[in-house]
This record gives structure tokens, sequence and C-alpha cells, in this order.
């Protein structure tokens, strides 16, 4: 007890308090003896008690340090900053008054000032020293933010960073499996979707040689518009996942420059066995915009309005392994293999019965309810089918083998 | 984007299909849209379910409207199959087709109980089409696999899991597969061994199939006492009322558990 008493009346000398020490020693064995506190949170309560008893506010953290950039590593410490504002974007809450990127000659990063923190506001391009900032994370990438404590002061020096000094990768498409990336992708436009929201300026499809990936270009970031079927170098992508899919952003530090040569689509076959279970509304016999391609529902295409389509046809199908489903977009060339039926064949088929859903019953009937191995490219949820076989009978081996797993267990 | 994903048709064998009466709906608040989910002996938690047999029977049940009624047989046993006005394309498909034939539907699973207490699962056909016999064999197969799948699940969830999960048995949360094990050992008290012995008898019968010496080996094999016994044992579930005997038999034979059938049958009935 003594021990307690005499770090306590040391801690109050530092801040020029005298107390004597039966006030403290009073104190700590109410608290102690009479009502169950732990030492040390008694040794705080008193001590708080007569710091505040002579208007000091008590110091409960510790002190910010002085680092770089690439120091921060952890969050929740406490850091000063010398940096430089790079990049200024809106903020999506009105409890954040600012935020961007602020860099130093080590390296970059996002900050957050908070709208409570009634601090200055930071402008781009200028140096600062920021104390007693608080360091975060999210997803494994950190960041800084401003609070009431925090301190902004103008640095007459430059701090020097460089304006990418985050990393920014050359990358194909099918090397993205990573949200939160930085990338420069070089690809065609493969397709163009209606967009849904005003904060969306464009998205669709863009591929290279290894696949495609969504791709979303935001409003804000007044880029210039993307044409289907033109090849491109995007610049400063923001890689995003959803779901377990993939999609870059073009946002305002985003740069488009287009490209003389041609960017081929290819893409990286995956495999499906499984029995076909559906074949979907507009499979069969169906008419496609002669724009854009887009199949038309009662001859409007979404995109051009009314038009004149030409036919063609199509299967959108399901096949599910009893594990998990798998859409598959079968086109005209293969569709004729697999149902024995050419693109005219059919068009008289539907001419006769006057109605074109007798190509999709007819389609049904051939393939549901059958195991099918298929192969190709994944291209958003759907495969498109480049191979389509019937699954191998069963041989004696087959059951055998397993027969064998189940009785050996 | 995705919201809306169609649920996977579970492969699973008429013999288990027959010994579940463990149904609820997903989601929080249970509306009446909320998907209803058929939860089976090895765990499988099923909407939805892919079926390829022999089509013994049909008939038109229906009054003003068609409304029919299949019986279709695999290695395993049989289960009843329905299709009426709201299923317009399947139900024409079996009008249509003549009996004895293979068959694969893709249905939903459909759980009712006899006002004495027994449970019937039939399934509703979203599409009947016909097949040829490599396609029942591969879903033989198939189903063989994906049930042993399961039961594999089932035998490596750990036994305390199980008790300490005993409080949320009822509780109707979104399930990943540990769950719907967990949940399926809770309430069926699975004999896995038994059913494995069914995925075995299932696998000789399809061997029997796939022999070169088929014919005289079907009528003397005693590998396959379900599939031959069975069909003539069933075709007396005409009605509903009928089906009740018979069922009641078979449940003791396949199902010991019937104390806990009890259980959940009261629960049933309260919320349906």
């Amino acid at each position: 007890m003594k021990e307690l008493v005499d770090q306590i009346s040391a801690r109050l000398r530092d801040q020029k308090i005298v107390v004597p020490d039966e006030e403290i020693m009073s104190r700590l064995k109410k608290l102690i003896e009479e009502f169950r506190v732990p030492e040390s949170e008694a040794r705080r309560s008193v001590l708080n008690y007569f710091l505040k008893e002579h208007g000091v506010v008590p110091v409960t953290r510790a002190g910010s340090e002085k680092v770089k950039v690439s120091d921060i590593k952890e969050s929740g410490k406490w850091v000063d900053l010398e940096a430089k504002v790079l990049d200024l974007w809106d903020p999506a809450t009105e409890a954040i008054s600012q935020t961007g990127l602020i860099g130093d000659g080590s390296g970059s990063m996002k900050f957050v000032k908070w709208t409570k923190s009634g601090l200055p506001n930071l402008e781009l391009g200028k140096s600062y020293l920021l104390r007693n900032l608080v360091t975060d994370e999210f997803q494994g990438r950190f960041s800084v933010k401003l609070n009431r404590t925090s301190q902004v002061e103008p640095l007459e020096k430059d701090v020097e960073a460089g304006p990418a000094s985050r990393t920014v990768q050359q990358m194909k498409v099918v090397e993205i499996n990573e949200p939160g990336l930085w990338v420069d992708l070089k690809v065609k436009v493969a397709q163009l979707w209606e967009t849904n929201s005003d904060a969306i300026s464009q998205s669709g499809l863009v591929g290279d040689e290894t696949g495609s990936i969504k791709f979303v270009k935001w409003s804000k970031a007044e880029l210039p518009s993307l044409e289907e079927g033109k090849s491109y170098h995007l610049k400063n992508l923001v890689t995003d996942e959803f779901q377990g899919r993939f999609s870059v952003k073009l946002n305002r530090t985003s740069k488009i420059e287009p490209l003389d040569n041609d960017v081929e689509i290819g893409s990286q076959a995956t495999e499906f066995s499984g029995a076909l279970v559906d074949v979907q509304k507009g499979s069969g016999l169906i008419k496609r915009c002669p724009v854009c391609r887009r199949s038309l529902a009662k001859g409007v295409c979404s995109e051009h309005g009314k038009v004149e389509g030409t036919y063609d046809l199509r299967i959108k199908a399901v096949i599910d392994d009893g594990r998990r489903v798998q859409d598959v977009l079968i086109n005209r060339e293969t569709t004729e293999r697999l149902v024995g039926l050419t693109l005219d064949e059919a068009k008289q088929m539907a001419m006769e019965a006057l109605d074109h859903e007798v190509v999709r019953s007819m389609i049904e009937n051939k393939l549901v309810g059958r195991y099918f191995s298929i192969t190709g490219p994944r291209v958003d949820r759907y495969l498109l089918v480049e191979t389509i076989t019937e699954s191998l009978p069963i041989t004696i081996s087959d059951v055998d083998e397993l027969i064998h797993a189940l009785e050996v267990e | 984007m995705a919201g809306f994903s169609r649920e996977v048709a579970r492969r699973i064998y008429t013999e288990e299909l027959k010994g579940s009466n463990y149904s609820f709906r997903e989601g929080e608040d249970q509306h009446q849209y909320a998907p209803q989910y058929l939860l089976t002996p090895t765990g499988a938690k099923c909407n939805r379910v892919f079926m390829v047999g022999t089509l013994t029977e049909k008939d038109d049940i229906g009054g003003d409207t068609e409304y029919w009624r299949g019986r279709v047989v695999d290695p395993t046993g049989s289960i009843l199959i329905y299709a009426g006005q709201y299923q317009p394309e399947a139900a024409q498909v079996l009008a249509n087709m003549e009996v004895p034939a293979y068959v694969a539907i893709v249905g939903k699973p459909n759980l009712y109980q006899t006002e004495d207490g027994n449970i019937i699962i039939s399934l509703r056909a979203e599409s009947i089409q016909k097949v040829d016999e490599a396609t029942r064999n591969q879903w033989v197969m198939d189903t063989a696999r994906r049930t042993h799948e399961r039961i594999l699940a089932m035998t490596n969830a750990e036994p305390e899991t199980i008790s300490s999960d005993f409080a949320t048995a009822d509780k109707v949360s979104s399930s990943s597969p540990p769950e719907d094990v967990l949940r399926a050992l809770q309430h069926y008290h699975t004999d896995t061994l038994h059913y494995k012995q069914m995925i075995i008898r299932a696998l000789s019968s399809l061997k029997t199939d796939l022999g070169p010496v088929r014919k005289e080996l079907e009528s003397e094999s005693l590998a396959r006492p379900k599939a031959t016994e069975k069909p003539p044992k069933e075709p007396a579930e005409k009605t509903a009322t009928k089906i009740t005997k018979p069922k009641k038999n078979e449940s003791l034979n396949d199902w010991p558990d019937q104390e806990n059938d009890e259980v959940e049958t009261f629960n049933l009935s309260k919320k349906s």
C-alpha cells in the first residue's frame, strides 16, 4: 500500500501538486478494502481524482510518434506524419469533412478527417505536419484518421512524394484475384450494359487474351465514353469483388488511352459436368438487334428501340451437378449441332406452328434431364459453351470403384 | 446484381426422400413466400430435387381440370409425382407418355400429413422428360456419389458439436452445409450405416443392370431385394388414405425412430 502511495504522490509531484500521504492512503484503502477494487485500478482512480481536483486533465494515452507512411503497419496507433496531400475525394458521409490520399517519400495512404475534428481543410498539393493521427486498417489496407485531438500545421518545405507512389500493376484480367488493387489493363470492350444508376456512366465487360471482367465507370470520373469493340489501355483502375466475382472500377484518377492494335479477347476455359435441368425463356429462335446484337423483347431493343431484328438460334440453360448450378449460353453453331436443327429449319418450324416457342419446346425435349460435360470460358454468371458432349455412360468399373470405397470405410 | 440464385436440385434416393419428415421455411420472417426446404436424414437441404427413374403408373386424378399423378421407381423404392394446371408443360408430357418409361424429373419435394399423423413425401414436377437407360444409370451413380458425400460430412461432424447445437435445432436460420448436417443428426439421429447400405444396394442393382447376363441375374438376384419386392407391395397405395397403412409399416422398418417422428409431426401440424 505504501508503495502505491509513493507512486501516486510522485506522479502528482510531476504535475506540481502536493497532497498529504494520509489523504492518498485513505482513498486507496476505501477502494481496495471496502470496494474490492484491484490495486492497479485503485491507483489510477486515486491519481485521476487528485489530478482532477487540481484542474489537470489526465493524459490517458501514450504520446504520438513521428513516423513515415510506410512505417504504419498496425491500427490504433497514434502517429505524427509529415506528408503531402496527393488527392482529395468526395466524402461519402457528412461525418467526414475531408478524405483523400496523403504521401511522403515512403509511400501513400488514405486519410479521413472527421467533421467533428473541426480542423481546417487541407489543400491539394500542399505539405503538412499532421500530429496525433490514429491509424486504422480495413481489409489489410491502412489509413489515418484526423480527430478532435489532431493538429494540422502547414509546412514551408515541400514533402517529396510521387503522385503514384501506390503500386499500380500492369495486369492481365485472369490475374485479378483480390479487391482493392490498383491495376492497369490493356483490354477490348466486349459488351456495354444498361446502367441503372446515375452514379454510373458506363458498365459492361472488358477482356484481354486471358479472360473477361465486369467494369464500372463512375459518372464522377468524368472520363470519355468507351466504345464496344474498341481496345484501350485503362490505367489506374481499382479492383473490386462481389460474391466471389471481380470487377474493375474507373474513378477520377483513372485514365483511358485508345490502343491502335486490337486486343484479342480470349479466355481460360473451365469445365462443368452435370444434369441439364432447365432450358430458360429466351432460348430457341430469337431476334437480335441488327446494331448491338442484343436479343429483342417483342421487337424492341433496350438500347435502340423498335428495330427490324435478325433471327438467331441460341440456348440459355442451367446445368446442375447436385452441389451447385451453372448458367450456360450455347451459341447458334453449337445449338445447331447439338439439337440437329439449323436456323432455317427452326424458322420453318416456327412459321408452321405460328409460334416461336415450339423451337424452345423441342430443345427442351431433347436436352432436359440428360447429363452433359461442357467446357468454355466463364463470363459473369454464364459459361459460354465451346464444347458440349453427353457425359460418358456409367461402366461396371465405375460402380465397383464406388462400392469398394463405401465398403472399406 | 446476382441477388437471386437458383436452388440446386439435390440427388436423393426415394428411400431417403420418403424417410424425410422435417420441412421448414427459410428466412427471418417465415412468410408464405419464403422458400420451403425439406431436410433429409443425410442432411440434404432441398428445395428442388432431380431424379431419374422408371415411370410405372400414371393417372389423371383431377376433376374438371387435369391433375396427373405418376409413380417413379428407383433402385431403392418409389415415389409419387404430381403435375397439374400450374405445371402445364410437365402435365402435358405426363399425359402423353406411355408407361413404363425412363423419365427425368425436376421437382419440388412436397410434405403432406394425413389425418392420423403420417407423413407422405411426393414431388411436384416442374419438368418431366423421357430419357434413356444410360441417363437413368448416370443418375443412380450420381445420386450414390452425392449421398456418399453427405454421409461423409455426417460422420465427420463431431458428436460434441451436435449436443451443443441442441438449443438451436428448431431455429430456422440461414444454414451452411455443416449446420444442415447437425440439424439432420439432431432430428433424425441418422444411422449412417443404414444409408451407406442403401447406396451399396442401389449400386449393386445398377451393376446387375449393367451386366451382360442381365435378364437371368435380375430374376434371382438377392442383391436388390428392395427393388424387386417393393413394386408389388405398393400398388395398393392408390389414394392418400390407402397409402397410410403400408406407409406405416415401411417407416417402421426403415426408420426406427418412430418416437422422434411423432414429435416432429406435432410441430408440423402447428405450422401448417
